[in-house]
């Protein structure tokens, strides 16, 4: 019942990840990170099998980094780095043991100064998306976003937007998810916002 | 797909030289020191069924090994470090294997391991964890931070993922550069840090008694007696959880053990003290 | 119901079904007792073997001096068992020649046997298995596992078939629990102290006994090895045989 939820907006790519980490019924942290940071301007955020989540999150993010050494420092661009995801999970997916893991790129390519989010599931499913969703959360984000979105907003528009949909995910999710972290993504970088 | 991919793969195909292989092998080696255990599997293309066939007590009863299972511990941080406490029942279906098992193992003098789920699965490989934390202090002269000795634990059980470990734990230590830490990890591969941790069957009970009570404020008697009391208020609801409670705190000069308190006897002294368990009379 | 997943190829020839009849275990019955004293230890067996309802034999041993005054038992599947006392046996030996003769102390091959039963995780001996000696001080030793290994020194431990007949006796006789001092209203526990060898002797002899009455798998004989400083002795008692 994780929730994890991706806004891209005009000047950067917003994401929101739910803090609980539940095993059975009882809820073992209330402060857990479901993100890692893959380079500067691209953040990986989770949801799946636990034990593959992590696994898979930090190979990817150790991958991406290694690129980055043995290219001159040269970034992976959000677009190459979610193939690169999506790659590695088809591979996985004909394997004996696959990796259980749906994930949301959150992206800012400086060449072409254009903000990205990616969705991609367990199965290699890639879509390139305004805004998204994985698990029960997309079941009411996903209708509220086709109503409000609108293509220019920025960062602060957006974030009123994100705080809608938590507001309904908090209202009709039978499951208490101890509330979100939610990261930006643009021209700067990595950056959280607090008060959520 | 697999039956006939493993056809026409060519090692240990051949059944006879392999099992010469394996007997020569076991019976004429150098006693050398082996740190990667190796762990036979059956001769079949599904292991993980077959042990599940004849271990999983849920799905099979009259399955004829029996793995002991049932347990409450718990750890948590506050102001003067870290408390550990357990109970020490193992149980085997619902006979009761043992009452005095030891769930809380010393990984070494600064580091411990609690046990939860498989008995054998947390002993051997929370040793074979004492044995690699060494070798690291060995090579780097330096201890092994918590964070390290948990993710070396943390990989271990990932690898044997779907495999059929159970394990849940809890690892707990102090060093410099971290202070009091507590990682969980667990056989399904999650490693988690924080602050407070019930595991077992128990979980839940040692929950409700140590949320309501928990602050970062505690003294360490305070917070003794808190870990005591919820693993006793585990023992009391949970049929899987009893024995008696195993009590550690852990500081930065290492850890210290509180002692054995056996259920059957702390529990007639903390009722009248407490005025609480009302719904046991006498 | 495990739901089937549709991943394999429906042409392909399945060899596949033969493996969920694929059952290496069977239980051969029995039941194996140890007790450890001040000064010695004792590890005791019946030595009917069964499968099913019929009994195979009326005398076939199970405790075996193992050397280095140690005695083990593998009680459960009877070809487990001896398949696991013989690969002790040999490493013993192998540890022998390799180290100049030197003795094995009993924690270390307690340790030991960890391993070769976890050594098997995944397709496990089904035995119970205890073994038993003098630690390093000269006391008592019984250390006991379960199928994969998990173990722990103890005072004394029934294992297989009759366990849950004999294990709570022994928790009254040996280690005194419920028993406490007459006249102070059950305040004051019972002080526990070493049983006398003919004091344990006549325990294990009651216990068998005993789980010969109420259990189809004990029965036939009662074959008792001890070993104190002087070395390891074997006894036997014939119990009821039908």
């Amino acid at each position: 019942m994780d929730i994890i939820l991706g806004i891209k907006v005009e000047d950067g790519t917003i994401i929101a990840t739910s803090k609980a980490a539940t095993r059975g019924i009882s809820v073992l942290k209330d402060s857990d990170d479901k993100t890692r940071a893959l380079n500067a301007r691209n953040l990986i955020a989770y949801t799946g099998e636990s034990g593959d989540t992590v696994q898979f999150a930090e190979f990817i993010q150790a991958n991406i980094q290694l690129y980055s050494m043995r290219e001159n420092d040269i970034e992976l661009s959000p677009k190459a780095t979610a193939s690169f995801v999506r790659n590695q999970l088809a591979t996985s997916l004909r394997s004996r043991k696959p990796y259980q893991v749906n994930v949301l790129i959150a992206g800012y390519d400086t060449k072409t100064d254009t903000a990205s989010l990616n969705w991609i599931d367990y199965l290699g499913t890639q879509v390139e998306l305004p805004y998204g969703a994985h698990g029960y959360a997309a079941f009411y984000a996903n209708s509220l976003l086709d109503k409000h979105y609108r293509k220019n907003m920025k960062i602060e528009e957006g974030l009123g937007l994100l705080k809608l949909c938590l507001k309904e995910l908090e209202t009709r999710m039978p499951i208490d998810f101890k509330g979100v972290y939610v990261k930006v993504v643009d021209k700067d970088g990595i950056r959280s916002i607090e008060g959520y | 797909m697999n039956s006939i991919a493993s056809q026409f793969t060519n090692n240990n195909n051949n059944i006879i030289r392999n099992e010469i292989n394996s007997v020569t092998h076991e019976f004429a080696q150098q006693n050398s020191l082996n740190l990667v255990p190796s762990i036979t599997l059956p001769p079949i293309s599904q292991p993980t069924d077959f042990l599940r066939a004849h271990t999983d007590d849920e799905t099979n009863p009259d399955c004829k090994i029996k793995i002991a299972h049932g347990t409450t511990t718990l750890a948590f941080r506050y102001q003067g470090g870290i408390i550990v406490a357990v109970d020490s029942r193992a149980t085997a279906g619902n006979w009761i294997a043992s009452q005095t098992v030891n769930k809380v193992i010393r990984i070494n003098p600064f580091l411990l391991g609690t046990m939860a789920g498989g008995a054998a699965d947390c002993q051997y490989w929370e040793t074979w964890l004492g044995t690699q934390c060494r070798l690291h202090e060995l090579r780097e002269k330096e201890r092994i931070s918590v964070a390290a000795a948990s993710k070396i634990l943390g990989n271990l059980v990932y690898q044997y993922k779907g495999m059929g470990l159970s394990m849940g734990t809890m690892v707990c230590g102090y060093t410099k550069k971290e202070g009091p830490t507590i990682y969980y990890v667990d056989s399904d591969g999650t490693r988690l840090k924080g602050d407070l941790f019930c595991v077992g069957s128990g979980q839940t009970f040692a929950y409700g008694v140590l949320d309501s009570e928990y602050k970062w404020e505690l003294t360490d008697e305070e917070a003794l007696y808190l870990g005591k009391r919820s693993i006793l208020a585990a023992t009391h609801r949970d049929a899987y959880s009893g024995g008696s409670i195993n009590l550690y705190h852990v500081t930065e000069k290492g850890w210290i053990y509180h002692g054995n308190h056996n259920v059957g006897d702390i529990f007639w002294d903390i009722k009248e003290q407490e005025k609480s368990f009302n719904n046991v009379d006498g | 119901m495990r739901t089937t997943v549709a991943s394999e190829y429906s042409a392909e020839v399945h060899h596949v079904p033969i493996e969920h009849r694929f059952n290496p275990y069977s239980d051969n019955g029995g039941t194996v007792l140890g007790i450890a004293g001040e000064d010695f230890a004792v590890l005791a067996g019946d030595t009917r073997q069964v499968e099913g309802y019929s009994i195979h034999t009326r005398y076939q041993p199970k405790v075996f001096d193992v050397g280095d005054d140690i005695i083990m038992t593998a009680n459960g599947f009877a070809a487990d068992g001896v398949a696991l006392i013989d690969r002790f046996r040999n490493q013993l030996k192998w540890y022998k020649f390799d180290h100049g003769g030197k003795k094995l102390n009993i924690k270390s091959a307690a340790r030991y046997i960890q391993h070769l039963l976890y050594g098997k995780r995944f397709f496990p001996y089904y035995v119970h298995t205890i073994i038993a000696g003098l630690d390093e001080d000269g006391k008592g030793a019984v250390y006991s596992y379960d199928p994969v290994g998990s173990y722990e020194r103890e005072q004394c431990r029934a294992g297989g078939a009759a366990a849950s007949l004999i294990m709570p006796f022994l928790d009254n006789q040996v280690n005194f629990k419920n028993q406490y001092e007459p006249g102070t209203d059950g305040k004051k526990k019972k002080d526990l102290r070493y049983l006398k060898l003919e004091e344990v002797l006549e325990l294990v002899r009651d216990a068998f006994s005993s789980a010969t009455e109420r259990h189809i798998y004990v029965g036939d004989g009662l074959e008792l090895l001890i070993v104190t400083k002087e070395g390891v002795r074997t006894e036997y008692y014939p119990l009821k045989r039908d």
